[in-house]
């Protein structure tokens, strides 16, 4: 960047001001900034408009609300505390808490959680709040029960440590079993695709220099007024995967635009509602709000692998997801979001119509938000145990044109359950259960090859326990045999091993 | 219209559908089986309306079968729904799509009743029938 970052060369944030509040100032939401700019072009437009304004609605799992109870007759320290039966973190003072959208309720588990908590608090909605203390000489109180809605907190404050991911990773899912994810329901064989975030309406992606956006900055935040508070965390600007941390006052927000949800078999969750104004302070400002879904690309990868580095299957523009369809090896995937895009446009536009009433000025940040991060993953220190370390190298295995009867007799004599079957070479081609034997012996079939099952799931010795013990969840079996990288045969794991040397290793 | 037919013990193992395809010379596509030892249930697609359907019904009731017409499969509350989406992609007969506008529309001609759309949304919206 030539130029000093947030340089207000086309207008001051005191001259937007001036025109907000004489009622004079041009304000459009990013789609209609879009077509300002493709009518009139970028130098005009951004002469013309003052604000353009930005939305999004989607799942924000890092979001939470402080709450203070207010002290009862005698006072308690809550120890440990409640709210419908959702557990809050109270690693704070006496009557405070925190409730976190991810946290799930303990009678009713995935259908309800601290997201719901949050919307039903701002719907007004009557809540139990349960605690428990050890007692102290200036708290004696041992436990509470008691109701409450949000008129009776002192205070409770929204404060998101990371919301409105600049844009995020598409998901689509390789293997042959449905998965559900934090991506939504991803069906086997590439059968859809999910996306996330606003695209071309996307908040941090409309200043994605971040010359605008830092330290309380004014924003609409779940429906009412809220304060970007700094940085989210894991903020990735330099790779477009900026995030925030807001704040705002709970009892100003809406529901409409706070919504508790759970993702089957994943969590619960709540859906946040996010919109920036955007100062057209100048050129570099306006090209970023001005840029189109079609210019906006996301990388769709495949949750089928389930390692923090998933690969890649296509890289997509927001446009192509918008569209319902996109093409992967000649197929026609059907794409859909997460987000709500009608939401976001909502957003926007209510945003707008606040500035335009006058009722909403812009601040100058205290501070810019960093536009260069270091991203680091974490890395597990000490030995833990793989593959290599539990599995059975002493295998016994099958050919194809073995005889069912004499194989039987040495799996009985072996007390094993799985035979993997190989070829001349001790390639893995198939494999055998005890209950495929017995089967065959009622069927009357002679050899291997006429019941072995031929689709193996196998593990690499490198893998991690945990990787494989989720893969023979997912599909029902209890052994996996271990393969190398040509396919060879080097031994089996079974959750017989997994008991017996894990379990015995971890009492040890 | 789609039908649910019900075996009974009984009416296992006999051709019944095959049976109603040659006698009608309809194309009746099978939507869902589930079938066991025991008791079968399967939800089939039959391209034909009034008299017609009445005739495929009649001849699987004859054959001891429990004949009920789908007429409804799920319900979306349009107050709970956000016009996220979730529920869109994941349809594997894409009975489900969003209009220009991101509303939600449903094709209850197309839906076989899977339930998928019902786990994949995330403010719980749609409910089996």
């Amino acid at each position: 960047m030539s130029e000093e970052r947030g340089i207000e060369k086309i207008r001051t944030y005191e001259e937007i001001n001036q025109k907000i509040k004489s009622g004079d100032a041009v304000v459009l939401t990013a789609d209609e900034f879009i077509k300002a700019v493709e009518e009139s072009g970028l130098e005009k437009a951004a002469k013309e408009v003052d604000v353009v304004t930005t939305g999004t609605f989607g799942a924000m799992c890092s979001s939470g609300a402080f709450i203070n109870f207010g002290h009862s007759e005698p006072p308690i320290k809550m120890f440990k505390c409640w709210l419908n039966d959702v557990p809050a973190y109270k690693g704070l003072a006496a009557v405070d808490c925190y409730i976190g959208a991810t946290a799930m309720s303990e009678t009713k588990g995935f259908e309800y959680g601290g997201g719901d908590v949050i919307e039903d608090l701002v719907s007004g909605k009557e809540i139990e709040l349960r605690a428990e203390a050890y007692g102290t000489d200036c708290y004696p109180r041992r436990s509470i029960e008691t109701t409450l809605t949000i008129n009776d907190l002192n205070q409770a404050i929204l404060l998101n440590p990371r919301n409105a991911y600049e844009r995020y990773n598409a998901a689509t899912n390789s293997t042959d079993k449905i998965l559900y994810t934090y991506m939504g329901t991803l069906l086997p064989h590439y059968g859809n695709i999910t996306y996330c975030g606003a695209g071309q309406l996307s908040p941090l992606y409309k200043d994605k220099g971040f010359e605008t956006i830092g330290i309380g900055t004014r924003i609409f935040l779940g429906g009412g007024i809220g304060y970007i508070i700094g940085e989210g965390t894991q903020h990735n600007p330099q790779n477009q995967f900026g995030t925030i941390m807001v704040r705002g006052d709970l009892k100003q927000m809406n529901a409409r635009y706070l919504r508790g949800a759970t993702y089957n078999k994943y969590g619960t969750t709540l859906y946040v509602g996010v919109g920036i104004p955007i100062p057209i302070i100048n050129e570099r400002v306006a090209a970023s709000a001005a840029l189109r879904d079609d210019e906006i690309f996301t990388n769709i990868l495949d949750y089928g692998v389930p390692s923090r580095s998933r690969p890649t299957v296509k890289k997509a523009s927001y446009a192509e997801l918008k569209s319902g369809k996109v093409q992967i090896n000649q197929k026609e995937i059907p794409s859909s979001s997460l987000s709500s895009n009608k939401v976001a446009k909502e957003i926007a536009l209510t945003l707008k119509n606040w500035i335009e009433q006058g009722t909403f000025l812009l601040n100058r940040p205290a501070e810019l938000i960093p536009n260069h991060r270091e991203f680091k993953p974490l890395e597990v220190k000490g030995k833990e145990p793989k593959v290599r370390d539990v599995m059975t190298r002493e295998i016994i295995v099958g050919k194809p044109n073995d005889d069912i009867k004499d194989v039987a007799r040495i799996l009985i004599a072996k007390g094993v359950d799985h035979l993997p079957i190989v070829d001349n070479e001790g390639k893995l081609i198939g494999i055998i259960t005890s209950w495929d034997l017995a089967k065959a012996v009622a069927q009357d079939k002679r050899q291997l090859h006429e019941i072995m099952t031929l689709k193996v799931v196998s593990a690499k010795e490198d893998e991690s326990i945990d990787t494989v013990i989720r893969r023979m969840e997912q599909h029902n079996i209890s052994g996996v045999p271990v393969v190398d990288q040509s396919d060879h045969i080097i031994g089996i794991l079974t959750t017989d091993d997994i008991s017996r040397k894990l379990v015995r290793r971890i009492i040890a | 219209m789609k039908l649910k037919l019900i075996y009974s013990r009984e009416n296992l193992g006999k051709p019944v559908l095959s049976d109603v395809i040659s006698k009608t010379n309809l194309p009746i596509n099978i939507l869902e089986a589930k079938i066991t030892l025991n008791t079968g249930e399967m939800l089939i697609d039959v391209p034909a309306v009034g008299e017609k359907l009445k005739e495929v019904s009649n001849l699987f009731q004859k054959a001891g079968l429990v004949v009920k017409e789908i007429t409804r499969t799920i319900e979306i509350d349009r107050e709970k729904c956000i016009s996220c989406g979730a529920c869109v992609s994941p349809c594997p007969v894409r009975a489900i799509t969003q209009d220009l506008n991101w509303d939600v529309d449903f094709d209850e001609q197309k839906c076989v009743g899977c339930g998928i759309c019902v786990d994949a949304c995330p403010v719980r919206a749609i409910r089996m029938l």
